[in-house]
C-alpha cells in the first residue's frame, strides 16, 4: 500500500507567523494546512494521512493545551509541537506530560522546527502503521468464537493442550481442533507469531 | 502577734510613769536641798517636774506627778512637817499651789494633744504622699512604655506599608513588562520565522524567488510592526513634552531644602544652600524638576547614613553658566561612586538600595534629557559625590 503524502497542520492565531511557518515548512516540500485558531481546526475536514501539529500554546478561544486534550479525549492521535511565547516550566510540563512532542520557544528558529517536524511526521507514521496493524488483527480476532478465545489466551499464556484441556473441562482432541481453528483464524503461522500478535493488540489498546 | 507589739509600748509606759517619780524626786530633793538658803521654792520645782512629766509622759504620768507633788509638799513642806496633814491655816496657800498643778498638768497634756495629733497627720500625709508618687511614677512608665511600643507598631506599620507599596509597584512593573515583552516577541517571531523561510526558499536545489520575497516581505513587515509597538510604547511612557513655565531655580531649590530639613536632621546632615546672586530663570516644569532634585538631595542624605569620621554635608548649589546654561550641583561627603556603580548609576533598576526601586536617577535623567539639559554624576576628590545638571536659560531658550 503506498504512503499517502504527509501533512503539517500549523495553528496560529498570528497571521505573519502562520504564513511564516507555513512558508518555511513548505520550503521542504512538505504539505501545510493553517488555521487561525483551534476551533477552526476542530471544524475543518482532515485527510487521512500521516500528519502533525504546529501549534501555539497562547491563543484567543480554546488554547493549545485545551485543543491538546480535546484531541485526546477524541481519540484522535496526532503528534503536537507546541510554541509558546513564554514557556514558563509548569506549562511545559503539563504540555509534555499530556504527550506533547516538542515544546519550543518563539522565536522558533527554523531548523529546530524543521526537525521537529519531521521527528514528529516519522513518529505519526510509525504510529499509524502500527494501529493499522492492530486493527487488521483485531479484526481477524473478532472472528474467533468464545470458546477459541478462551483456548487462544490460554495457549498465549504459555499452557500446553493438556493442561488447557484439564482447566476448561473439554477433551485434549477438542483443544486440538479449537486451537487449529485459532491458527487458521488469525493467519498465525506459528506459535510465536500468535503471541506477538496477541501481545501488539494488547498494547494497541492499551493506548 | 498582738503581745508582740504590746510589750515595747508597755515597757515605753512604764518608763514614762517612772520618769514621772523620777522628775518629782529630784524636785523634792533639790527643794529640801535649797530649803533653808532660799525660804521655800518647792513650788517652782515641782511645777517644773509636772510640766516635763505631761510633755515627755503624756496625761497618766502628769497627774502622777501631780499627785505625788502634793503629797511630797503636803509631807515636808506644810507644816506639821512629816505628816500629811495640813493646817487650816496654810489650806488657801495649799490650794493655790495643787490648782496650778493641776492647771500645768492639763495645759501641758492639751498642747500634746495637739501636738501628737498634728505629727500624726503629718506623718499620714507623708505617707499618702509618697504612696501617690510610687503609683504616679509606675503610671508614668507605664505610660512611657507604651508609648514606645506605639512608636514601635507605627515605626513596623509604616516600614510594612512601604513594603507593600513598592512589591505593588514591582508586581505592575513585572506584569507590564511581561505584556511589553509578549508584544514585541510576537512580531520578532514572524520575523525569525520568515526570514528562515527565505533562507530555506534560496537554499533549494532550485531556488524559488518568488517564495523568498515574499517571505522577505513578511520579516520586514514583522520589524515594522515590532518597532510599532515598541515607539506606542515610549509615546505611552513619555506622554507630552514637559509643561513649561518660567522657573525660579533658586526658589525652588530653597523649597526643596525646608522639604528634605526634616530627613537631613534625622540623619545629622547639614544642608548648605548656595544659590546663585542672579537668580536664574529656566523654562520647564518646576513640578519635575522639584522631583528631581529632591531625588539628588535624598540620595546624597542616604550615602551619608553610614559616614561617621567626617561631617556630613550636603551641598545644594545654583550658578549661572555664560548666561546660556544654569547649572545646579548637589553635593555629598558619603560614600562616594565606585567606578562600576558610576558606570550603571543610570540604568533602570540598578540600585545600591535593599529598598529602592532604582527608577530615581533613570527618571530624572530623562526628565532633565526633555528640558534640554544634562545630568551626570562625579565623585569628588575628598569622598562623596557630586550630581550636576544643566539646564538651558530662559534666555536661550528664547533665542
Amino acid at each position: 500500500m503506498k504512503e499517502q503524502e504527509p501533512i503539517v497542520f500549523v495553528i496560529d492565531d498570528d497571521r505573519m507567523i502562520r504564513d511564516g511557518l507555513q512558508s518555511l515548512i513548505r520550503s521542504v516540500g512538505l504539505q501545510v494546512e493553517t488555521f487561525a485558531s483551534a476551533q477552526d481546526f476542530l471544524e475543518a475536514k482532515r485527510p487521512d494521512t500521516p500528519a502533525c501539529l504546529v501549534l501555539d500554546v497562547r491563543m484567543p478561544g480554546p488554547s493549545g493545551l485545551d485543543l491538546q486534550l480535546k484531541l485526546r479525549d477524541d481519540g484522535i492521535p496526532v503528534p503536537i509541537i507546541f510554541i509558546t511565547g513564554h514557556g514558563d516550566i509548569p506549562m511545559s510540563v503539563r504540555a509534555m506530560k499530556e504527550g506533547a512532542h516538542e515544546f519550543l520557544t518563539k522565536p522558533v528558529r527554523g531548523q529546530d522546527l524543521l526537525d521537529a517536524v519531521q521527528k514528529a511526521l516519522a513518529s505519526d507514521r510509525t504510529l499509524r502503521q502500527q494501529r493499522k496493524e492492530a486493527s487488521e488483527i483485531r479484526g481477524r480476532f473478532d472472528s474467533l468464537t468464545p470458546r477459541e478465545k478462551e483456548v487462544l489466551d490460554l495457549v498465549v499464556a504459555g499452557l500446553l493442550n493438556k493442561q488447557i484441556a484439564d482447566q476448561l473441562g473439554m477433551s485434549e482432541l477438542t483443544v486440538k481442533t479449537h486451537r487449529a481453528h485459532v491458527m487458521e483464524k488469525t493467519q498465525a503461522e506459528s506459535l510465536a507469531h500468535l503471541v506477538r500478535m496477541s501481545e501488539k493488540l494488547k498494547n494497541a489498546s492499551r493506548k | 502577734m498582738g503581745r508582740r507589739i504590746d510589750e515595747p509600748s508597755r515597757v515605753r509606759a512604764v518608763a514614762r510613769y517612772a520618769l514621772a517619780i523620777i522628775l518629782v524626786t529630784l524636785a523634792l530633793l533639790i527643794s529640801l536641798a535649797l530649803q533653808h538658803s532660799f525660804g521655800n521654792p518647792f513650788w517652782f520645782f515641782f511645777s517644773v517636774a509636772v510640766i516635763l512629766s505631761t510633755w515627755f509622759g503624756r496625761t497618766g504620768p502628769g497627774w502622777l506627778s501631780v499627785v505625788c507633788s502634793t503629797l511630797a509638799v503636803m509631807y515636808y513642806f506644810t507644816p506639821p512637817v512629816g505628816s500629811f496633814a495640813v493646817t487650816p491655816s496654810d489650806l488657801p496657800y495649799f490650794v493655790t499651789f495643787v490648782s496650778c498643778e493641776v492647771g500645768v498638768a492639763q495645759l501641758i497634756s492639751w498642747r500634746r494633744h495637739t501636738e501628737d495629733a498634728l505629727r500624726q497627720a503629718r506623718n499620714e500625709l507623708e505617707v499618702r504622699v509618697a504612696e501617690r508618687t510610687v503609683e504616679l511614677k509606675k503610671a508614668n512608665q507605664a505610660l512611657l512604655k507604651q508609648m514606645d511600643e506605639q512608636r514601635c507598631t507605627e515605626e513596623t506599620l509604616q516600614a510594612t506599608r512601604a513594603e507593600l507599596a513598592r512589591a505593588a509597584r514591582i508586581t505592575a512593573i513585572g506584569e507590564l513588562t511581561a505584556s511589553i515583552a509578549h508584544e514585541v516577541n510576537q512580531p520578532l517571531a514572524a520575523v525569525v520565522a520568515n526570514a528562515d523561510a527565505c533562507v530555506a526558499w534560496l537554499a533549494r536545489e532550485h531556488p524559488d524567488l518568488a517564495e523568498a520575497r515574499a517571505a522577505a516581505e513578511r520579516a520586514t513587515q514583522g520589524a515594522t510592526r515590532a518597532s510599532d509597538v515598541i515607539a506606542r510604547i515610549r509615546s505611552l511612557i513619555t506622554k507630552a513634552a514637559p509643561e513649561k513655565s518660567r522657573v525660579q531655580i533658586n526658589r525652588v531649590m530653597e523649597q526643596i531644602a525646608a522639604l528634605a530639613e526634616g530627613q537631613a536632621a534625622r540623619n545629622n546632615v547639614a544642608i548648605e544652600l548656595e544659590l546663585s546672586p542672579d537668580s536664574p530663570i529656566v523654562l520647564g516644569d518646576s513640578i519635575q524638576l522639584q522631583q528631581v532634585i529632591l531625588n539628588l538631595v535624598m540620595n546624597g542624605i542616604d550615602a551619608m547614613t553610614s559616614v561617621t569620621d567626617q561631617p556630613r554635608i550636603l551641598t545644594l548649589r545654583s550658578e549661572s553658566q555664560d548666561s546660556r546654561y544654569i547649572r545646579v550641583v548637589v553635593q555629598d561627603s558619603g560614600i562616594g561612586l565606585t567606578e562600576e556603580v558610576k558606570g550603571r548609576l543610570f540604568e533602570p533598576f540598578f540600585t545600591t538600595r535593599s529598598k529602592g526601586m532604582g527608577m530615581g536617577l533613570s527618571i530624572s535623567r530623562s526628565i532633565i534629557e526633555a528640558h534640554g539639559g544634562r545630568l551626570w554624576a562625579e565623585s569628588n576628590g575628598s569622598g562623596g559625590a557630586t550630581f550636576q545638571l544643566t539646564l538651558p536659560s530662559e534666555d536661550k531658550m528664547a533665542a
